[in-house]
């Protein structure tokens, strides 16, 4: 019993580095391929996975003709922003580069059954090619039930990006919904192309400020001219000024000084003294 | 003569409408019904402004249309405008608007939903068409005390600033305009002297 235990407690010292040893190989092993791989792959992979994507999208877009709005949903859009029916001067559709462009759909179910509708995406596509997808914004999820002959309004809105002012665009408007057996239907509520215009604003905060500092200029310039025509015009008349010191003003104060030493003051005054002239003020304003 | 005209008139007069008829499948109207709510915070216990615009996208004009929001729950006072109201006849490409105040009474999160529409399309049908708004969904209430502590005035903190900041002003202030005002007398004095 106690040899069988001492056996297997060799077998255990010998059993468990190895399989310690071992199993960390392993991992080592492991490990250091998958950066390898990681490594050798990241520049050639990206690229081509970019151009898989690319294809997926189009194929996908090839692909799922099937998928076709419903004989009984009956869709209308209508644009609130910019302005409604979104028709610009030049007669085509237009949106404003840098604002908020909202758009009501509505869903009237002619059917005898019920709708979901599920999502709807509006997305900016190459005009001459649809396939090609410039700007996809979000799909929003409304999962909203439309019962047999019932309507319902759904809103939407998104910003168009002001980089994208003065092209055109396809604009496609998408409504995915389904019907009570499950089965989807996709509905392009709008797809046209518009054009991105910039708004003319009448005052942004750069102009403004421009004329502001335009504006300082200009009266800058009125100080210096006026500033420089007075001092060429009249030569000032340089009345001698003459420094009296405190011999005029009359509140001096001497009352700190006790009496015998003000006494000896006047008594052994010299001329050029200032309290001397002080404690006889006439002589001292005619002397000067 | 005038008789046989007239009948020739009416005759043509129900022509005209039966073609009317006949045209009526695409001439109906269509509304479209935007709920939005108007607030940047919606604040429990503070008005929250919602605004209702319906737009006729059809060709006739929509007859006795009823806007009707029954989504506010026990947890909203209504506080201005009315939640059902007749909006009458609205033309076709004209559109009309309706707002209604009302105030949470409860924080956390709640979920917008729909506001109601029934109309007649045209003059003659009498089948109501029944239509659902947008819906602004799922928003936050924020509870009054949140919103207070980022926007509020704090008049009252103002206050006790100000009477807290008088002391310290007003005693160095008395002691200087006595000492001036000895001293003023004391000049005063000398010059009458």
């Amino acid at each position: 019993m106690v040899f069988s235990l001492k056996k297997f407690l060799l077998f255990l010292l010998i059993a468990f580095p190895l399989v310690t040893v071992l199993t960390q190989k392993n991992y080592l092993v492991s490990a250091e391929d998958d950066i390898d791989v990681d490594d050798d792959t990241v520049d050639i992979e990206q690229d081509a996975g970019d151009e898989v994507s690319e294809t997926a999208v189009t194929e996908d877009e090839d692909a799922t003709p099937t998928v076709t709005k419903s004989p009984d949903g009956e869709t209308t859009v209508l644009f609130l922003k910019p302005k409604p029916g979104l028709l610009g001067p030049s007669g085509s559709p237009e949106l404003h580069a840098g604002k908020l462009v909202e758009f009501l759909v509505g869903f009237t179910n002619k059917g005898s059954q019920g709708f979901l509708l599920e999502t709807l995406d509006a997305s900016f596509r190459y005009p001459m090619d649809y396939s090609f997808h410039i700007q996809n914004f979000s799909t929003l999820v409304y999962n909203r039930l439309v019962k047999p002959k019932e309507q319902a309004t759904l809103s939407y809105s998104f910003y168009t990006d002001e980089s994208f002012a003065g092209r055109p665009f396809g604009l496609s408007i998408n409504l995915g919904y389904r019907d009570v057996e499950g089965k989807p239907y996709l509905d392009a509520v709008y797809n046209e192309t518009v054009n991105v215009v910039e708004l003319e604003e009448g005052l942004d905060g750069e102009t403004f400020f421009l004329y502001v500092f335009l504006a300082a200029l200009v009266v800058l310039l009125l100080v210096l001219g006026q500033h420089l025509l007075t001092s060429y015009g009249r030569k000032p008349a340089r009345k001698q000024q003459i420094e009296r010191g405190t011999s005029q003003s009359d509140d001096v104060d001497f009352e700190w000084i006790p009496q015998e030493t003000l006494r000896e003051i006047r008594k052994n005054a010299s001329p050029n003294s200032t309290r001397a002239r002080k404690s006889k003020k006439s002589a001292g304003s005619l002397s000067d | 003569m005038q008789k046989s005209l007239a009948f020739l008139g009416l005759v043509g007069l129900v022509l005209l409408a039966s073609a009317a008829e006949l045209n009526s499948p695409d001439e109906k109207s269509r509304l479209l019904v935007s709920k939005q709510l108007l607030n940047k915070f919606v604040v429990e216990s503070m008005d929250v402004v919602i605004k209702y615009s319906v737009f006729n996208v059809g060709n006739v004009a929509a007859n006795n249309v009823q806007l009707k929001d029954a989504s506010f729950g026990p947890d909203f006072d209504v506080v201005g405008g009315q939640t059902e109201v007749s909006l009458g006849r609205i033309p076709p490409q004209g559109n009309v608007t309706h707002t209604v105040v009302v105030r949470p009474l409860k924080f956390g999160y709640y979920n917008f939903t729909a506001a109601q529409v029934t109309y007649t399309s045209g003059e003659d049908t009498k089948e109501i068409q029944q239509g659902w708004s947008s819906e602004p969904g799922e928003g936050y209430i924020a509870p009054f005390r949140e919103f207070d502590k980022r926007f509020s005035p704090h008049l009252l903190d103002w206050a006790a600033f100000a009477i807290m900041s008088v002391p310290p002003l007003l005693i160095p202030f008395l002691l200087w305009h006595s000492s001036k005002a000895k001293y003023e007398a004391v000049l005063l004095s000398k010059k009458s002297k």
